[in-house]
């Protein structure tokens, strides 16, 4: 039988193409930016969110005539591609207010993409009560635009039908993430960014489907032999590309963890269901995604505020055995850096040496950073 | 880089103007004297849409970005960025905040405010005030100086509605949720401070700010004279009473005596520079705090800014007559200063900053535009590029962007800017010229 994680390799590769296909054969594709649009809403309505990706290994070139270079290289190279046509497959366009660079791009893709549907969701920063009150408000808003477009009505049961199968989703994801804590781990740190970047890309039930068939694969990896690696976490912002994670494994690590916007940011928790779908999306996407453009107000000390804000890394690198860290911030990202120096105290107070590496979201200079990778991973061996 | 010996500051030309500097040294002053006499200081961000809730409560307000200003003007901001690079933050992080950041971590470290500190530095806080108003770097900033000190903060969410939104739909709930950001602080403060909110005296204080608000408007219109009566290099500095004395009879009576100075100036048609060639507008950006005197340069060479987008007065709003609470009066004040031209602009290029820009343009007879680059200022720097395409589709104008930054020196080029300088006015001349002007 074909190996369904090969197949899932082929995904990643063409999810492009797969979208498109998908649009040939009737089906409406949303685009969307960072990990906060309830893509719940999206599939509730039989629209398929495509989250957009970036292309590390293509130089950002029509985008330079439309945007300034200290903005988030990553936004940059998603809008490049935009305009390069790469993305006319899309029928419309979801951006919430992420940060600083995800909002003020909405308007700017507009002009020049000129998306057929386009929305803007506007994401509090806080998390006070009036924060999720609000918050719930725009995603009534949002969820009205998404009827308008699709002339069609999202009942609550489908919406609750929609969560239920996102959770299912992200329950699956994170039986897979658990055959990382072996040692060696079942799954590479490239199969998994694979999984999740070709997933963001398909409908639902799709990705459904097809979590349930890789698990028994990467479970029967048990009966294999495996050479004990240095294991990593990996915590930063988008890394929707293998080439970085392979960089690091072939150096001799393994990432056994992520706290990434790509990754477990986005699966980690249910959505809570009470007896109101849109507060409970509400909640979950403004609470439960721990990105630091979402405001955690402090308490007592400093030491107290970083555990608040923290203590789910502490829980990473305690359930998958961690020994280094790797920050990997995107460069002119205002909401991760003003966090690296917390992150590193948090990390370092653990025991857990960290690799600190601002980039610009390109592999411009490989030799560089594999030998700051090696020397890292000598450090911990 | 210019030489430290030289002055960086620009030449002013209001009388008023040169009265602000003294109004600045009074602001650091007055929080240390607060904090001698035990009374509540804080930290605090511009535009937060808290000034007058502050005046209220009788906290001293420590402006911190105009503290990252004032430290570029006075070229002492090295040691400051330093620190901050030192302690693991980013250099393209918004250096107004690492400048803070620097000044707070280098006060920890040696226990008291760093030797020279410009205008004797800033008071210890009792409290962080911190918003999301127009950037990240307005909340982040203040969290990451959990490090430093164990401060209580309290950060609020200014919302700024999307610009494609129908306003009649989120009208209500924008500022409902205003209003309850703003009610969260007031009890945060209430208990902090241990003094009620005198909420008459909020509404007295929001008169005087509007009074204030009215005054500046009015100013601004008065530079619409030719010969143009002040210039940039004046408003960067007399936007000081408006954005960090707002709700004190101060900056009321600035604006006041302001305005009757541009009445003055504007009768007797008294100009900025003997010859004015070439009126340009400020289109997007904040000044190189750095190298102000690169506005005299212009001047120099006869360009005078007329208008600029950044640090403007607080635009007169329809409030329905029902809202008399001041913390409504304060959410609609918000709301409708955000959302003013968004209806107009749909009617016009589509975005709004573009729109006033092109109305400005010709309201005030420009000859072009100049934006300011800032290499840690993704609020204020993201879309120029687009806002250049934007405006020279509407108007056969030239745009010029300068490149360096708010605070830090350690990529301009002085020589370089002057030379795109010369060249953007040569190109304003034969635009000009061309135009049949």
């Amino acid at each position: 039988m074909a190996s369904r994680l090969a197949g899932v390799k082929e995904l990643y590769e063409n999810r492009i193409r797969r979208a498109e296909d998908l649009r040939l054969s009737g089906s409406k594709i949303i685009g969307y930016l960072c990990c906060f649009p309830p893509i719940e809403l999206m599939t509730a309505i039989d629209l398929v969110p495509c989250r957009i990706t970036g292309d590390i290994k293509e130089q950002v070139t029509r985008g330079d005539a439309y945007l300034e270079t200290l903005m988030c290289p990553y936004i940059r190279s998603c809008f490049d591609l935009a305009v390069k046509g790469k993305y006319d497959f899309l029928d419309g366009l979801v951006v919430p207010h992420s940060c600083d660079s995800v909002q003020r791009i909405y308007d700017i893709w507009k002009y020049y993409a000129k998306p057929a549907y386009s929305h803007f969701i506007d994401v509090p920063h806080m998390t006070h009560t009036a924060s999720i009150e609000f918050f719930k408000r725009e995603l009534e808003r949002f969820k009205q635009s998404l009827e308008r477009y699709a002339q069609k009505e999202i009942s609550p049961e489908n919406l609750v039908q929609a969560i239920h199968l996102h959770n299912e989703n992200r329950a699956l994801l994170r039986e897979l993430y658990r055959f990382r804590r072996h040692n060696p781990p079942l799954l590479s740190g490239v199969e998994a960014t694979q999984i999740l970047i070709a997933g963001m890309t398909l409908p639902a039930r799709e990705y459904h489907e097809l979590l349930k068939s890789i698990i028994p694969e990467v479970a029967a990896r048990k009966e294999l032999p495996g050479e004990e690696k240095p294991r990593i976490l990996i915590y930063g912002s988008e890394i929707d590309d293998t080439g970085f994670i392979e960089l690091i494994e072939q150096c001799g690590a393994d990432i056994v963890m992520d706290d990434l916007c790509t990754g477990t940011r986005q699966f980690w928790h249910d959505v809570e269901l009470g007896d109101d779908p849109l507060e409970a999306l509400a909640c979950h996407y403004l609470m439960k995604i721990p990105c630091p453009r979402t405001y955690k107000p402090r308490t007592g000390t400093h030491a107290e505020d970083l555990e608040n804000r923290f203590g789910y890394l502490k829980e990473y690198a305690t359930e998958f055995k961690v020994e280094g860290v790797i920050l990997y911030i995107i460069r002119f990202c205002d909401t991760h850096g003003f966090d690296v120096p917390d992150v590193k105290d948090y990390f370092e107070a653990m025991g857990l040496p960290i690799l600190y590496l601002e980039e610009d979201y390109a592999i411009t200079a490989p030799e560089r950073l594999r030998t700051q990778v090696r020397t890292f991973i000598d450090l911990i061996g | 880089m210019g030489s430290l010996e030289e002055p960086t500051s620009a030449t002013k030309s209001l009388e008023c103007a040169k009265k602000v500097r003294p109004l600045v040294k009074e602001m650091y002053a007055r929080a240390h004297e607060a904090k001698k006499q035990g009374r509540p200081v804080a930290y605090c961000m511009v535009m937060s849409q808290y000034d007058e809730i502050l005046r209220a409560m009788d906290v001293t307000p420590i402006w911190t970005e105009n503290y990252g200003g004032l430290c570029a003007t006075k070229r002492d901001a090295d040691r400051f960025l330093a620190k901050a690079d030192a302690e693991g933050y980013s250099m393209f992080l918004c250096s107004y905040a690492t400048t803070g950041i620097g000044f707070d971590a280098l006060r920890r470290e040696l226990e008291e405010i760093p030797a020279d500190a410009p205008d004797g530095g800033m008071a210890e806080p009792d409290m962080l005030l911190g918003s999301s108003a127009m950037c990240d770097p307005r909340y982040k900033w203040y969290q990451a100086l959990g490090r430093y000190k164990d401060t209580p903060i309290y950060n609020i969410d200014v919302v700024i509605p999307p610009v494609d939104a129908e306003l009649g739909e989120i009208r209500d709930y924008y500022i409902k949720y205003q209003v309850e950001e703003i009610k969260g602080l007031v009890a945060f403060l209430e208990k902090a401070t241990k003094k009620k909110m005198d909420w008459e005296r909020l509404n007295e204080i929001i008169d005087l700010s509007e009074e204030t608000n009215r005054l500046w408007r009015e100013c601004h219109q008065l530079r619409k004279a030719i010969p143009c009566p002040m210039p940039a290099e004046d408003h960067f500095r007399t936007f000081v009473p408006g954005r960090f004395w707002l709700g004190t009879q101060e900056a009321r009576d600035f604006y006041r005596e302001m305005r009757d100075e541009l009445k003055y100036r504007v009768e007797n048609k008294i100009g900025v520079v003997p010859q004015e060639k070439y009126r340009l507008l400020w289109g997007g950006g904040l000044p190189p705090w750095h190298t102000m005197k690169l506005f005299n340069y212009f001047g120099a060479l006869g360009a005078v800014f007329v208008r600029e987008t950044a640090y403007i007065p607080y635009e007169s709003v329809d409030i329905p007559p029902l809202v008399t609470h001041p913390l409504e009066r304060l959410a609609y004040r918000a709301f409708g200063h955000f959302t003013y031209r968004y209806e107009g602009s749909r009617k016009g290029c589509g975005n709004p900053h573009v729109q006033l820009i092109l109305d400005w343009l010709d309201e005030y007879k420009a000859d072009g535009v100049v934006m300011h680059q800032v290499m840690t200022c993704r609020a204020t720097t993201i879309g120029q590029t687009h806002h250049r395409q934007l405006i020279q589709k509407y108007v056969k104008l030239p745009v010029m962007f300068l490149e360096s930054d708010i605070v830090d020196v350690r990529t301009y080029s002085e020589e370089q800017t002057r030379r795109q300088i010369d060249t953007f006015l040569e190109l304003v001349d034969s635009y000009k010229t061309a135009n049949g002007c």
